[in-house]
């Protein structure tokens, strides 16, 4: 079919695509004037600042330095500064030392271990399917040290979209890259999926769609699959959009094996000696299995394959998708693949990509042509999503609210000017991530402090001006993150997976509170999808089965249930109060209250709080003091001073 | 708290409720931690006939040929071919017709036909609703159980308790609003309780099935001396009023405050209402919770009617585990021995109670069984047709609604789709199930999609 016969297509939603403010191309704005001069530290503030006196109210001052070294701590690493972190910055008189803070914070791998995880919630991560067969993902967990990596490396952003989408496409110039994109491609393989179907044509079609949606809304804020059944009510996408999309995932090949219980298809990445020498020994194990070999040859082949074996690496399989022989997708009337419409070539979605698109490879899938077109600069949606993306994360809203939605039915810009500043921004330093980072934390907006000029909270309780710092309550990882360092159990190693369950098994949802006893960061908990931990789950962690780029924050009284009551909680203060008697043994009541003030809120402690915590030990009995130190810790941890980062 | 657009002008906004903050510290901020904030619909918008619904889920697929649908032409043509087209899509080669091991007699006024398997819901059988014409899209446990509890068998969706707790809210701020005894952490696991994109606090609370007893989550003090608790929790209040009377009025700070004192409330009341050792002996007997085998399911049935009681809008029970590909005649019978008179017991209970005129109890399987055998003493997975019944809540007792054809494989006669059994259930709480809907992902989703439609033949 002629690219030209369907131009006609999307007709009716034209209009939409005129009006969509995301659809436009970014313009580099120009830096409102501001007065008072003396505001702004980086270019974003001219923008936050010019709307804040639109309104006509003024910024709230700067944070003092103890607050803004927590709020940087958690924000960048999702733990807390100890003692020390803290009183080295509150001693550095340099005059650079916020941006050398900022930097140590980002050239720690503690900030991949935090901003991964973000990301991780687009991908909607799990080591486990879900859905009906919920059996272990292989590997998946290489998929999550790859993210963590990415942002540690600061992965161009561009770079970082195409591994995900056609890592094995891409030419490598060593073995450990090529292992690396390949383990990328865990981002279209980890959806969930119905593994026990009777129906093959309806699970590819099922998981190309699931793909096409998380694509879509991961990269370009654009809910493509609603174009499945019929043109997109609200957003300038028709069905033959989605089906020129459909196409390409058609054309991937995802599991290896349909009937039930379906299988992923793996790659296998150990270099290419390894993989020899493991077919060597299955093909001597072959021989030596084999009814007519003779006894004494048998034996010695025993001894060669032990010695052939020893210290031998496994295999390395990483979770990924492959090439498929290329297909186009008909319409599906309805969405049903029973009643077929017109063939649509692969192609790119023409609202976006326009009529004049050069032709899907006949050899190949058209992944690789989807990425880059995802990924060039010209396109309006990629750096304003991601950009809008970081922001969310900062500040706990999107200057677009609704992160996954830039189209009709999501939220525009509070401040669109400010946002193609980043996306411009984004663009112009190689799609680095940490280049935002750094104007966002240098910027006088993140360092303003809590306490609004007058009249602001009542005018805007919302903060859409950004005239404050808003507290927010810690996310569930920080939190279990920050009591475990706190009470001194961390354990920070990096990376590994904690499955206790072979590849492919069903997993155990009863294992997850022996997985939450491990002291690792919460990151590395394995997250499995029709479950979850009870206590995290309490503290709003997504449903690891649909994206979430936009965590609520929710008060519901099961978090206080878990503040009260959880083995982790009652662990953790009783060690705390271990770790503070053996810090105090001289110490008074009164100043082992302050020293624990100081451990955990990193300020001293006021008068009225020594006498109550004196007040609070005087009452327990002589032989449970020690239970009194771990009842106190409890009472910090659950405090809302511990809980809210300011 | 949550960002999102809200579905309908009829909320309490956030911004509405931080800008009247000002009214003071208490009432509101107590208001929005109970989820009153995002209730969609208050009042419902149609006449309710149900307050709140008891779901007693039989996993597995239960074989209601074999317990609810007689069909003399099976029994007559047993062992031979299946004489009608099978569906296009199987999960095994279909085997020749099983006529039914069973007796079935009819019962009651109504004249229900029940089989000899299940004599205590024969003896109830006039406060029944049966439909017989039961259908559903998938021929998987998975697919199947979560079509029936969220409406797809594709994609992940919030469950249907989650729904009516969405638009009903609640009845009892110191309990959950929605509880599953023991469920199935297979096949769905918590796909069956979750509220997906709903807010959190509509989900399901677990109570068993999982690691641990049956209890609420972390509903138990560890501390030897509940005294120490409530000290604890002063001193608590007493460093958190010092926090936020430094920063001044602040509804998130104060909802914070506030859920502790919510939290120890459900610590006292929630163990207290789950327990069922106060119950007299007349009502342990009845729904056989004093002997086996009936003990474990009749105790956790009576477990739901103490929740109901108290105002929980969604309770679920889930027993288990009915698929019979082999061994029909053996574990079938096991199966509807140790689930017959706690069902029959707990409808009797609401019944004379009271109860049972605003409570609706849903009983069924994911699916039915073939009426065609897999080797020589077990049926395959039936998605097109089979049987449910209802009771209470509005629907019609003694209905005998719809019918499957001559051997029990389809649904002929008025074939009711799970789109349509949730169009019914909401319409009983008085909702309309195309206007139940919270948008998320630029669409406004509903529990039926794009599909069902109120069965009015089983409405009182």
């Amino acid at each position: 079919m002629l690219l030209t016969s369907f131009l006609h297509a999307g007709e009716s939603n034209e209009s939409g695509a005129a009006s969509l403010w995301s659809l436009q191309p970014v313009k580099a704005a120009a830096l409102p004037a501001a007065a008072p001069p003396d505001w702004p530290l980086q270019p974003m503030d001219y923008f936050i600042l010019a709307k804040i006196r639109e309104a006509g109210h003024t910024p709230a001052p700067p944070a003092d330095r103890r607050t803004l070294v927590r709020r940087a701590y958690l924000d960048l690493h999702g733990l807390p500064p100890t003692e020390e972190q803290t009183g080295a910055f509150l001693h550095d008189e340099r005059l650079d030392a916020w941006p050398r803070l900022i930097d140590a914070l980002l050239d720690s791998p503690r900030y991949g271990e935090r901003w991964g995880r973000h990301w991780l919630d687009v991908a909607r991560y799990a080591d486990s399917n879900g859905m009906d067969e919920n059996i272990s993902h292989p590997e998946a967990w290489r998929y999550r040290d790859y993210v963590v990596d990415a942002f540690n490396r600061d992965k161009p952003f561009d770079q970082f979209i195409t591994e995900q989408l056609a890592g094995d496409l891409l030419p490598a110039a060593s073995p450990e890259q090529r292992q690396s994109q390949l383990t990328a491609l865990g981002f279209l393989s980890v959806g969930p999926k119905m593994l026990a179907c009777d129906d093959p044509d309806k699970m590819r079609r099922d998981i190309a769609d699931e793909q096409i949606d998380t694509t879509g809304r991961a990269f370009l804020g654009m809910t493509l699959g609603c174009a499945r059944c019929h043109d997109h009510k609200f957003d300038p996408i028709s069905a033959k959009d989605y089906y020129g999309l459909a196409g390409i995932f058609m054309s991937t090949r995802t599991l290896t094996k349909y009937n039930v219980v379906a299988e992923m298809h793996e790659h296998l990445v150990s270099n290419p000696s390894l993989v020899a020498r493991h077919q060597q020994i299955a093909s001597l194990q072959q021989d030596k299995n084999r009814k007519e070999t003779p006894e004494e040859e048998k034996a010695c082949l025993e001894t060669l394959i032990a010695s052939l074996g020893r210290e031998l690496p496994p295999l390395v399989k990483v979770l990924g998708v492959t090439e498929s022989p290329t297909e186009d997708a008909p319409v599906h009337l309805r969405g049903n693949y029973l009643t077929l419409g017109e063939m649509v070539p692969r192609r790119l979605p023409l609202v976006l990509a326009g009529p004049q698109q050069a032709p899907m490879p006949k050899t190949s899938s058209g992944r690789l042509e989807l990425a880059r077109w995802i990924g060039s600069p010209d396109n309006p949606l990629t750096a304003r999503v991601i950009a809008n993306r970081i922001w969310r994360w900062h500040f706990g809203r999107g200057l677009v609210p609704t992160p996954d939605n830039f189209g009709q039915l999501g939220v525009p810009p509070t401040h669109p000017e400010l946002l193609d500043h980043f996306a411009t921004r984004l663009v112009q330093s190689h799609w680095s991530l940490k280049a935002l980072h750094r104007e966002i934390m240098g910027s006088a907006t993140w360092q303003q402090s809590a306490a609004a000029s007058p009249g602001v909270k009542q005018a805007d309780p919302e903060n859409q001006l950004y005239a404050r710092w808003q507290p927010r309550r810690m996310e569930a990882e920080v939190l279990r993150d920050s009591i475990l360092m706190a009470s001194g159990r961390l354990d920070p190693s990096m990376g590994g997976s904690l499955l206790e369950v072979a590849a492919k098994q069903y997993v155990d949802i009863g294992m997850l509170p022996e997985y939450e006893k491990k002291p690792r960061r919460t990151l590395y908990l394995p997250v499995f999808r029709s479950s979850g931990y009870d206590g995290l789950n309490a503290f709003d962690f997504p449903d690891p089965a649909v994206i979430e780029g936009d965590r609520r924050s929710s008060t519901v009284s099961p978090q206080a249930l878990y503040l009260m009551n959880s083995p982790l909680v009652h662990q953790s203060s009783s060690a705390l109060a271990g770790l503070l008697l053996s810090a105090t043994p001289d110490l008074s009541t009164s100043d082992r209250v302050a020293w624990l003030i100081r451990h955990l809120f990193a300020r001293e402690a006021t008068p009225a709080e020594r006498l109550r915590g004196e007040a609070f030990l005087d009452s327990a009995p002589p032989d449970g003091k020690a239970a009194a130190w771990a009842a106190m810790a409890r009472v910090l941890f659950a405090s809302n001073e511990f809980l809210y980062i300011e | 708290m949550n960002h999102r657009p809200v579905p309908t002008p009829l909320l309490l906004t956030r911004r509405a409720m931080l800008q009247r903050a000002g009214a003071g510290f208490g009432a509101l901020a107590l208001n929005a931690l109970l989820g009153r904030e995002a209730t969609a619909l208050t009042p419902p918008r149609l006449p309710a006939r149900a307050k709140r619904v008891i779901f007693l889920f039989m996993h597995g697929g239960p074989s209601t040929l074999d317990l609810f649908d007689p069909k003399p032409l099976l029994r007559r043509d047993n062992g031979k071919p299946l004489p009608i087209t099978g569906p296009r899509i199987v999960s095994a080669a279909p085997g020749n017709l099983l006529g039914s091991p069973w007796e079935f007699q009819q019962h009651g006024a109504s004249g229900a036909s029940v089989s000899t398997l299940l004599p205590n819901i024969a003896s109830i059988a006039d406060d029944l609703c049966f439909i017989r014409s039961m259908r559903c899209s998938n021929s998987r446990h998975g697919g199947a159980l979560l079509e029936l509890h969220t409406g797809s068998d594709t994609f992940t969706r919030p469950s249907m308790g989650s729904w009516i707790n969405y638009g009903l809210g609640s009845e009892n701020d110191n309990l959950p609003g929605f509880i599953t005894i023991n469920p199935s952490g297979s096949h769905g696991g918590a796909g069956a309780w979750s509220s997906a994109f709903l807010p959190a606090r509509f989900s399901g609370t677990r109570i068993g099935g999982g690691a641990g007893g049956l209890h609420v989550p972390f509903i138990h003090s560890p501390l030897a001396n509940p005294s120490d608790q409530r000290r604890e929790l002063d001193l608590l209040a007493a460093f958190n009023q010092d926090h936020l009377a430094q920063r001044g009025p602040d509804p998130e700070l104060e909802s914070r405050i506030a859920s502790y004192e919510l939290a120890f409330r459900m610590q006292r009341e929630v163990p207290g209402v789950q327990d069922i050792s106060g119950e007299p002996d007349s009502i342990k007997k009845l729904y056989g919770a004093d002997v086996d085998p009936t003990r474990s399911f009749a105790e956790q049935c009576l477990m739901a009617r103490r929740f109901s009681e108290a105002g929980v809008r969604f309770v679920q029970v889930t027993h288990r585990y009915w698929d019979s590909h082999g061994d029909l005649r053996r574990d079938h019978a096991r199966l509807a021995a140790e689930m017959d008179k706690p069902v029959a017991g707990l409808i009797s209970d609401l019944k004379q109670r009271g109860l049972l005129e605003d409570t609706l109890v849903l009983w069924g399987g994911e699916f039915g069984r073939t009426p065609t055998a897999q080797g020589k003493d077990g049926r395959d997975h039936n998605p097109h047709g089979f049987t449910m019944f209802m009771a209470g809540g509005g629907t019609r007792a003694g209905t005998q609604f719809g019918a499957t054809d001559d051997f029990g494989y389809f649904a002929q006669e008025n074939p009711v789709h799970y789109h349509d059994l949730h169009a019914t259930i909401l319409h009983l709480l008085g909702m309309d199930h195309e206007k139940l809907t919270y948008r998320y992902a630029g669409r406004d989703f509903r529990l039926t999609d794009v599909h069902g439609e109120v069965v009015k033949g089983i409405l009182a």
